[in-house]
């Protein structure tokens, strides 16, 4: 009932869709009273010999015309209550998203794709159905069993309804037992599903190991096991779905063998007629309907609850940076950076230490490193996914935090480590770095990214699509789209993060020369592993432990014969090697 | 494959057990037959005793006890039919569960090259799910409402057939409207599943891609997408909704009712001439009332029927695939483990060769060293000699006979190999290195002294019987590698591979893995394909790989002598493969390092 509340706002919102249901709902339950009354009269009136033809009709026509009613209104009312439920479905997957699209970094560094999914699917469908089966049975449920009871009560007999309703409070109970254990089982046995799964995961990735000890007895075993324990889970699923029927056929019978013999008891008396048993039998029947909607909307709201909880946590979730700067960003402003410290949240060790400098523009620095430096990470504070007190990094003379995030990211144009290709075509996702380039830009754009050649070769070039409907790229391929696509977009200052990891040699050397002959006014800060990317850098910074151990220009460092030096010749051994050499 | 074999198939793995089937199909009938019965006495109550006010009390106390004996009768046998026809369906999706998944453990390797583990996994588990959903959302409640219906008829028909003409008139219009029902809702329901899916995969991927997103501040157009892909599912399933509206329970009742009207008013204007009788328009009322029901339940899962055919389809199909082929001359035995690579050229893909005319002798009991650069083709001779893979063309020969013709079994039972993943299983320390082969704890214990790791075993509070946790992720690499070293050890093989064994593993432990392969020299034929060097500077052989082929073979101290690629790998790692990694602790080598070869 607690949800019900809290999801007023909504109900208030769609306030017409629901109020027009209820009112259908209300004269249905009242248009359905007629059927069994107009039946009790027929007979009575047929048993009496007073039934002529005409009246016969009139009567029988407007059971029909009654039925037709119903069906009307049976339509026009899910149309309006389940209208407002799926659209509360809508909205919550519309907000999540929304809350979701502009969340930083941090968040999705505590909160995983599969969690967050199930959030956006199953939880929304929970408090979709609170918003309209629940709303359904508990409207409806109630009215239904007010209505046919009140008639029974009070145009019937009251001493047959006291006696004929005697044993219905054990069906309500029955369906919420019922209820209760189906959903046990049911949590029970999804449980095990997942447990199966599992199973069958971890066997697949050990196959060859099966294979080679001819353990695969052993391994059908463990299999069996745990499908066998699936399979009990979902047989209790099934034992408690089974215990439905018992429940109405016994709870009816008994009301039914007390309704006739009762009636009949009272039709002696001459107090009661069997038109009017007939009536009251078939509104009998119309009670099995309130009996289940107690149960069902109890557990509905369960799951419910806790499902609206579940998207709340990520609705109402605080971002971490604040997005208030409004200063207008300088093309040409430079870059100047004071790292006393700095930590990942909730961690112990600094990343980062002492590191300080500045890019002026049209400059190209270059970060290197062991893995595990820090080279990401002040990367990751240039662009302010993160934010600390030890960190003063300051753009044309202001802090980070004077511009709009947006400014500031229009500012770079990144290429991430791991690059993200959506799954549209490849123009669109190279077209992500400017919107309106045209076919003609985004091919520059590839040429620069020695990638041109290579789409060419894929059977709707740049039409193609991505992913799963299209064609997969290699790792090699992803990066240099990702590179076109930050080329395309014109920012003033260009960030390569380790974005050359999967491509070969040769063709590294290939873009790094476009870069160069092609970036124009264009900074550049370059995060790599491989050094002979770096020696045309205006500045080379090795990084060791979040610390600037090195700097200057290439031929200093390899002067210096410290980290730079020892590393750049093992990468030339490295290179002899991968040549067979 | 068609529906119809799909469906024919299923049926007989049901029909598995037939006395199952035959007890369920008996309880159905009984069921169904009590259930019919109430207002059947209800009837004879108010025809025979009440509208003539024939009182005697006891055989309307017996009709009484009766017609409560049918409706327990009916609850109780009804609840067990339901029972049994569950255990139907748990049986054949459990069989087909093991069948599915013993076909996996057997199929040839290769097989797997191309198929993403995460659809295996779906075959196994979803696929057959969607079968039970078959058997007891579909099958079963098609049977059920069935025999149901039949029993209702033929209870109207023993008291009035014209009546019961009436009521047969509401059927044809039903089964017409399932049948539009089917036709029209079909495509709306994929339409707005397609639609579900595509919401599904779009948020998926704005969470995936939400940096991107940012830095190309495109966070307005993905929620722009969004929105207008959830306003069209919004909009897909309102049709959904509004065909079940139209079709499923508002028509269904409304066709109730018509009926109703139809039967009271050939009461009405017969029932005297004709002798109806009052009791008897009771019960079929009542009947009435009991199959809309079932009628409502059957046409909605003609939905249900369609996507779990296809699945099960899935499954069959797979199963059809031929499983791995045994070969070999089954009298053949295993003698020795001396091995000859003669000319053996390979390729997975028949585009590209992985292998190109190797050719290397092992004598038994030596040990062989493989070494090269990723892609060098040196796992792939492991994948050959656990019959993983068959050679493209040349020979491989074990002892004297050629080694396909050796029975499988005899293979895998002379050969182990440690892989450089380790892999454990749940299940106890001792459990991982038996591997169900019932070895003996003295066989255990004596592997993993030989692997070194039973001083280590001896010190947690359960010794062998000590549990590991998923994969065993409460040891450490290095641990998890020396307990498969000893699940290796404890078959006593003639010959031990280790592909890349000791890639991923503390100095410590791969120094105990070394003085294993030492201890056993002479004893155990060992081929270590090994990435470290370390591992393999005391190998009798050390065959040096560059891209399928052998560039150069010899001794340790022989190959590092000469300038090429051997003493190039060696000096990667012997001097410089700390550089890129922050924190990690230097590799110990065997041998001083000598600096002089770096400048």
């Amino acid at each position: 009932m607690q949800l019900l509340r809290e999801l007023s706002w909504y109900f208030k919102q769609q306030r017409w869709r629901y109020i027009s249901a209820m009112l259908m709902l209300t004269a249905v339950a009242f248009l359905n009273l007629l059927p069994p009354w107009i039946t009790g009269t027929l007979v009575d009136e047929a048993l009496a010999g007073t039934l002529n033809s005409s009246r016969l009709l009139s009567l029988v026509g407007s059971i029909a015309v009654t039925g037709l009613c119903i069906y009307v209104l049976r339509y026009f009312w899910r149309l309006s209550l389940y209208s407002a439920s799926y659209q509360l479905g809508a909205l919550l997957r519309q907000q999540l998203h929304d809350r979701l699209i502009y969340q930083q970094p941090d968040y999705f560094r505590k909160h995983h794709t599969g969690d967050l999914m199930a959030r956006a699917t199953n939880d929304v469908m929970a408090v979709e159905m609170s918003a309209g089966e629940a709303v359904l049975a508990l409207f409806d449920g109630l009215l239904t069993g007010i209505i046919v009871v009140g008639v029974l009560f009070l145009l019937v007999d009251w001493r047959l309804t006291l006696i004929a309703l005697l044993p219905w409070p054990f069906m309500a109970y029955g369906f919420w037992r019922v209820n209760s254990q189906l959903h046990d089982a049911f949590v029970l046995a999804q449980g095990r599903f997942g447990q199966l799964n599992d199973q069958v995961q971890e066997h697949i990735s050990g196959l060859r190991l099966i294979k080679a000890f001819g353990i695969e007895k052993r391994a059908e075993e463990d299999f069996s096991r745990d499908a066998i324990a699936a399979s009990d889970a979902n047989m209790a699923v099934a034992g408690a779905e089974a215990k439905y029927e018992p429940v109405i056929i016994i709870t009816m019978g008994a009301s039914f063998l007390l309704a006739v013999g009762g009636g009949a008891w009272l039709i002696h008396l001459e107090q009661f007629t069997v038109g009017e048993l007939t009536r009251f039998t078939l509104y009998l029947g119309q009670l099995i309907w309130p009996m289940f909607a107690y149960g069902w909307l109890l557990n509905l709201l369960k799951r419910g609850t806790v499902s609206y909880q579940r998207i709340q946590e990520v609705l109402q979730a605080p971002s971490e940076i604040e997005n208030c700067g409004e200063k207008p960003l300088k093309r040409d402003a430079d870059i100047r950076w004071q790292i006393e410290n700095f930590r990942y949240p909730d961690t112990e060790k600094n990343v980062l230490s002492d590191f300080s400098g500045e890019l002026r523009p049209k400059q190209m620095l270059a970060i290197v490193g062991p893995t595990g430096s820090g080279k990401s990470t002040f990367l990751q504070l240039l662009l302010r996914f993160y934010e600390s007190e030890g960190v003063n990094i300051q753009l044309g003379g202001f802090c980070l935090h004077d511009y709009s995030l947006e400014d500031l990211h229009q500012h770079f144009a990144v290429v991430p480590q791991e690059p993200f290709l959506f799954s549209t075509s490849i123009a669109e996702n190279i077209r992500l770095g400017k919107a309106d380039a045209s076919d003609e830009e985004v091919k520059q754009a590839a040429k620069l990214a020695v990638l041109h050649e290579d789409i060419m070769t894929f059977p709707d070039a740049y039409n193609t699509e991505v992913g799963e409907r299209g064609v997969t790229l290699s790792g090699g391929q992803k990066q240099r789209l990702s590179i076109a696509r930050a080329l395309l977009k014109d920012a003033p200052v260009l960030v390569l993060d380790d974005a050359l990891s999967a491509v070969d040699v040769a063709t590294e050397q290939k873009i790094l020369q476009h870069l160069r002959a092609q970036r124009g006014d264009r900074a550049m800060i370059i995060v790599c592993h491989r050094l002979t990317a770096v020696e045309h850098a205006d500045e080379i910074v090795v990084l060791r432990q979040g610390q600037a151990l090195e700097r200057g220009e290439h031929a200093q460092l390899m002067v210096q014969n410290g980290w730079y030096a020892e590393a750049y010749r093992y990468q030339q051994i490295e290179q002899a090697v991968a040549e067979g050499r | 494959m068609l529906t119809r074999d799909v469906i024919r198939r299923l049926l007989s793995y049901a029909l598995d057990d037939k006395r199952l089937v035959l007890i369920t199909v008996l309880l159905l009938m009984v069921a169904t037959g009590a259930g019919v019965a109430g207002p059947y006495l209800i009837k004879i109550f108010i025809d025979d005793y009440l509208v003539p006010g024939n009182w005697s009390l006891l055989p309307i106390f017996s009709l009484a006890i009766l017609y409560s004996l049918a409706n327990v009768i009916a609850a109780w046998l009804g609840y067990q039919e339901s029972l049994r026809l569950n255990r139907i369906a748990q049986a054949v999706v459990l069989r087909l569960r093991e069948n599915i998944f013993s076909h996996l453990l057997r199929m040839p390797l290769k097989r797997f090259d191309h198929v993403p583990v995460g659809s295996l996994i779906s075959r196994v588990t979803n696929d057959t799910e969607a079968v039970k959903d078959l058997f007891v959302g579909v099958l079963g409640v098609y049977l059920k409402n069935t025999i149901r219906i039949i029993g209702i008829f033929i209870m109207m028909a023993i008291m009035n057939w014209r009546l019961m003409l009436i009521c047969l008139l509401f059927l044809p219009f039903v089964i017409a409207v399932m049948i539009l029902y089917r036709r029209l809702s079909t495509p709306i329901f994929h339409h707005a599943r397609e639609l579900l899916a595509q919401i599904n995969a779009s948020l998926n991927e704005s969470i995936q891609g939400v940096r991107v997103a940012q830095l190309f501040n495109k966070e307005r157009d993905f929620a722009q997408r969004f929105h207008t892909l959830s306003s069209a599912h919004f909009l897909a399933r309102k049709k959904t909704m509004q065909m079940d509206a139209l079709l499923l329970r508002p028509m269904v009742d409304f066709l109730y009712l018509l009926t109703l009207a139809g039967l009271l008013y050939y009461f009405g204007l017969n029932h005297q001439n004709l002798g109806i009788e009052v009791g008897v328009l009771y019960a079929f009322l009542n009947y009435l009332g009991q199959f809309t029901e079932p009628l409502i339940e059957m046409t909605q899962r003609l939905n249900l029927f369609q996507q779990s055919t296809v699945s099960a389809g899935r499954v069959f199909q797979w199963l059809d695939q031929e499983a791995e082929i045994e070969q070999g001359n089954v009298k053949l035995k295993f003698q020795q483990g001396a091995l000859e690579f003669n000319q053996v050229n390979f390729s997975y893909d028949q585009k590209k060769d992985v292998l190109k005319n190797i050719s290397f002798a092992v004598p038994a009991g030596s040990f062989t060293g493989i070494v090269g650069h990723s892609g060098s083709g040196k796992s792939t001779i492991a994948n050959l000699l656990m019959r993983f893979y068959q050679p493209g063309s040349g020979e491989i020969h074990l002892a004297e006979n050629k080694f396909q013709d050796y029975p499988q079994q005899e293979i895998r039972s002379n050969f182990a190999m440690v892989q450089q993943e380790s892999f454990l299983f749940r299940g106890s320390i001792a459990d991982n290195i038996d591997m169900g082969r019932g070895l003996g704890e003295q066989r255990l214990r004596w592997a993993a002294s030989m692997a070194g790791i039973n001083e280590f075993i001896e010190t947690l509070p359960e010794k062998y019987h000590s549990e590991l946790a998923e994969r065993g992720a409460n040891l450490s690499a290095g641990q998890r590698q020396l307990i498969s070293l000893a699940r290796a050890l404890a078959g006593k093989p003639a010959l031990l591979i280790l592909d890349e064994a000791t890639a991923n593993v503390d100095s410590a432990s791969e120094l105990k893995v070394q003085q294993a392969i030492s201890k056993l020299h002479g004893e155990m034929t060992v081929i270590a394909i090994a990435h470290r060097l370390s591992t393999i500077t005391h190998a009798d052989q050390i065959v040096v790989m560059h891209q399928g082929e052998i560039v150069q073979r010899g001794q340790h101290q022989h190959l590092l002598a000469e300038e090429g690629l051997y003493q190039h790998l060696y000096q990667l790692q012997f001097h410089l493969s700390d550089l890129f990694e922050e924190n990690s602790q230097p590799a110990e080598s065997v041998e001083a390092p000598t600096n002089s070869l770096l400048k």
